[in-house]
C-alpha cells in the first residue's frame, strides 16, 4: 500500500553558542490526508550546528474526547460500569530523537521539559461510578494509546548529518495514521548538549482531512436527525435496488 | 484493502464485512429473520464498539428487510393489516426501548443489558429451535402431535378484528403486545426481532406460515427505521459506511438464501442454525463471566459524554 507522502520543509537553525540567535524558518504547509489510504508520511528536516549534539522532536495532535471503562465484578458478572471521561486527550503524540533518550538527557530533565508519553498532559477527567484514582485511568489510557500506535516514542529516528561548514542537517519522518484528526499538529524541537536543552523551536502542521470519512463524522454529529433520515433512505434504496437487480437480471 | 469506518473510528477490511453480511444474509433469506441477532454480536467480536454495532445493524436491517418484503409482496404473502398492528405496538415499544437504553447508558449498565438480553434470547430461541428441529427429524421418536386448531383464550380478548390474508378473526391485543415487546428488544439489541417475532406469530397468533415471514419483515422495516433514527439522533452511533457494506453483502446473500431455502432440507438446516445461535449466546455469556485481561480499557466510539 502506497503511503501518501508529504514533505514539510522546515529549516531550523539551532545555534548553540548564542541562543538569542535562534532562527526558525518554517515553510508551513497544509497536509492533505486521505482516510482509507494507510496514512500520511511526513518528512521533517532542517539545519543545526554540528558537534556533539542531540535533537528531540515532539509532535502533539489536536485534542479529542476519550472514555476509559473499568470492569468490575457484580454478582459473578464482569460489568463495565466505571467510566472516566476525558475532554482533552491529544489524538496523536510522537516523540522522536537522534539517540536513546537516556543518552540525551536524564529522566529528571525530560520530566521538567514535559517530554515523553508519561509526561504528556491528559487533562482532568470526570470519573463516574468508580473509586479508582485518575492516575490509574491515565496510565491505562497512555498504554492503550501506545498499543494503538497513537502515542509513540521513536528513539533514534532522527538522522544527523554534517553539512557544509559548521552547519549540520537533521532529517526524520513519521506516519500519521489514516484516522488522524483534522487540525493543528504542534511540533516542538529541542537541541540538547551535555544533557541540557540549549535551544528550542516550534512550528505546526495543519492537517486538512479532505476525506469523506471526516465529513460523514461531522455530519452525523452536527445534523444527527437528518443523518438518521439519510441513513434510512440509503439503506432502503440499496435494499430495493439489489432486489430489483436480482429479479430483473434473474441472477439466480 | 482498508476501509475507514467514520463513526466506529476503525480501519477495517471491507471484504470481511462483505462476506459476513453475505453469510448472515443467506441465513436470513433462508429462515426469514433479519439476521441482526447474529450480526450484532459478530460485529462486537470483530472489534466494533457495541453501541455502534447495535445502531448500525438496525440501519442495515432497514434495507435487508425491505428487500425481503418486496419479494414476499410479489408472492402476495404479506398481511399488511396485521403487520400494521404489530407495527403500532412495535413503534411504542421502540420508544420505550430507546429510553431504557439511554437511561442505562447514564447508569453505566448498557453493556450488561445488551449482553444479558442476547444471552437469554439466543440461548432460549436456540434451544427451542434445536428441540423443534430434532423433534421433526424424529430424534425423540415421538409421534408428531397435531397442533390444537382452536384459538387459545388470548385470541378471545375484546376488540376483535378480521385479517383476511391470514384467515384470522382475533383480538387486536395479542398482536399489539407482541409488537410492543419486539420493539423494545429491537431497540436494545439492534435487531429486527424476526427471530422472536416469527415463533410468536406461528405459535401464539397461529398465522399461516406462508404469510408469517413476509409480514414479519414488513413491520421490521419500519421498526428498524425508527430505531435507526432514534440512535442517530440521541447517540450519533449509526455508522452508515458499516451499514451499507453489510447491506451490500447481505442483500445479495438474502436473495441466495431465499432460493436455497426451497432446495435444502428444513429440519437439518434449522438444527445447524440453532447450534450457531446457541454458540453466539454462549460466547456473549463468557464475556460476562470470564475475568478480562485488563479491567480498565479504552472505550472506542462509545465516548458519549
Amino acid at each position: 500500500m502506497k503511503h501518501y507522502i508529504k514533505i514539510i520543509f522546515i529549516l531550523i537553525v539551532l545555534c548553540a553558542q548564542a541562543p538569542l540567535d535562534l532562527v526558525i524558518d518554517t515553510n508551513e504547509r497544509d497536509v492533505q490526508i486521505n482516510p482509507g489510504i494507510s496514512g500520511t508520511r511526513v518528512v521533517l528536516f532542517g539545519a543545526t550546528p554540528t558537534g556533539k549534539r542531540d535533537i528531540m522532536i515532539e509532535i502533539v495532535g489536536p485534542p479529542k474526547n476519550q472514555t476509559m471503562q473499568e470492569k468490575r465484578r457484580f454478582f459473578g458478572i464482569w460489568l463495565g460500569r466505571g467510566k472516566s471521561y476525558y475532554n482533552n486527550v491529544p489524538s496523536y503524540y510522537n516523540i522522536l530523537s537522534s539517540g536513546p533518550f537516556k543518552d540525551i538527557a536524564d529522566q529528571e530533565n525530560l520530566n521538567k521539559l514535559g517530554l515523553g508519553i508519561k509526561n504528556l498532559p491528559l487533562g482532568r477527567a470526570k470519573i463516574k461510578h468508580s473509586t479508582i484514582k485518575q492516575i490509574e485511568f491515565d496510565d491505562r489510557l497512555r498504554s492503550e494509546m501506545h498499543d494503538k500506535g497513537q502515542f509513540l516514542e521513536k528513539e533514534g529516528d532522527i538522522i544527523l548529518r554534517s553539512g557544509p561548514g559548521k552547519v549540520g542537517l537533521f532529517r526524520t519522518e513519521f506516519l500519521l495514521p489514516p484516522n488522524s484528526l483534522q487540525g493543528k499538529y504542534f511540533v516542538r524541537y529541542f537541541l540538547f548538549q551535555n544533557g541540557e536543552a540549549i535551544s528550542y523551536a516550534e512550528s505546526s502542521i495543519e492537517l486538512k482531512q479532505a476525506g469523506f470519512a471526516r465529513l460523514i463524522w461531522l455530519f452525523a454529529n452536527k445534523f444527527s436527525l437528518l443523518y438518521g433520515i439519510i441513513a434510512i433512505i440509503l439503506s432502503g434504496l440499496l435494499g430495493w435496488i439489489v432486489s430489483i437487480l436480482f429479479t430483473r437480471l434473474k441472477l439466480i | 484493502m482498508e476501509l475507514y469506518l467514520p463513526i466506529a473510528e476503525l480501519s477495517v477490511n471491507p471484504i470481511i464485512f462483505l462476506i459476513l453480511g453475505m453469510l448472515v444474509g443467506i441465513l436470513s433469506g433462508m429462515f426469514g429473520v433479519g439476521g441482526g441477532f447474529l450480526m450484532t454480536p459478530l460485529l462486537v467480536l470483530l472489534g466494533i464498539p457495541p453501541a455502534v454495532a447495535v445502531a448500525s445493524e438496525a440501519n442495515h436491517i432497514v434495507g435487508s428487510s425491505l428487500s425481503g418484503t418486496i419479494g414476499h409482496l410479489k408472492r402476495n404473502a404479506v398481511d399488511i393489516k396485521l403487520g400494521n398492528l404489530l407495527l403500532a405496538g412495535g413503534i411504542l415499544g421502540s420508544f420505550v426501548g430507546i429510553s431504557i437504553f439511554n437511561s442505562l447508558i447514564k447508569v453505566g449498565l448498557i453493556d450488561l443489558l445488551i449482553s444479558l438480553t442476547y444471552f437469554l434470547f439466543l440461548t432460549g430461541v436456540g434451544s427451542f429451535m434445536l428441540y423443534e428441529s430434532l423433534d421433526s427429524m424424529g430424534v425423540f421418536n415421538k409421534k408428531k402431535k397435531s397442533k390444537p386448531y382452536h384459538h387459545s383464550w388470548i385470541m378471545g380478548l375484546p376488540i376483535r378484528m378480521r385479517f383476511k390474508k391470514s384467515g384470522l378473526y382475533i383480538s387486536i391485543i395479542p398482536p399489539l403486545t407482541i409488537g410492543f415487546i419486539v420493539g423494545i428488544l429491537a431497540s436494545i439489541m439492534g435487531v429486527g426481532g424476526g427471530f422472536i417475532m416469527i415463533p410468536a406469530m406461528i405459535y401464539i397468533l397461529r398465522m399461516p406460515t406462508s404469510v408469517v415471514i413476509g409480514t414479519s419483515l414488513y413491520q421490521i422495516i419500519f421498526v428498524t427505521a425508527i430505531v435507526t433514527l432514534l440512535h442517530s439522533y440521541h447517540n450519533q452511533t449509526v455508522d452508515i459506511v458499516l451499514a451499507l457494506i453489510l447491506l451490500l453483502g447481505g442483500a445479495v446473500g438474502a436473495q441466495i438464501g431465499v432460493k436455497l431455502s426451497s432446495r435444502l432440507e428444513g429440519p437439518m438446516l434449522r438444527a445447524s442454525l440453532a447450534v450457531l445461535v446457541l454458540s453466539v449466546g454462549i460466547v456473549m455469556a463468557s464475556d460476562l463471566l470470564i475475568r478480562p485481561d485488563e479491567t480498565i480499557t479504552l472505550l472506542i466510539g462509545g465516548g458519549s459524554h
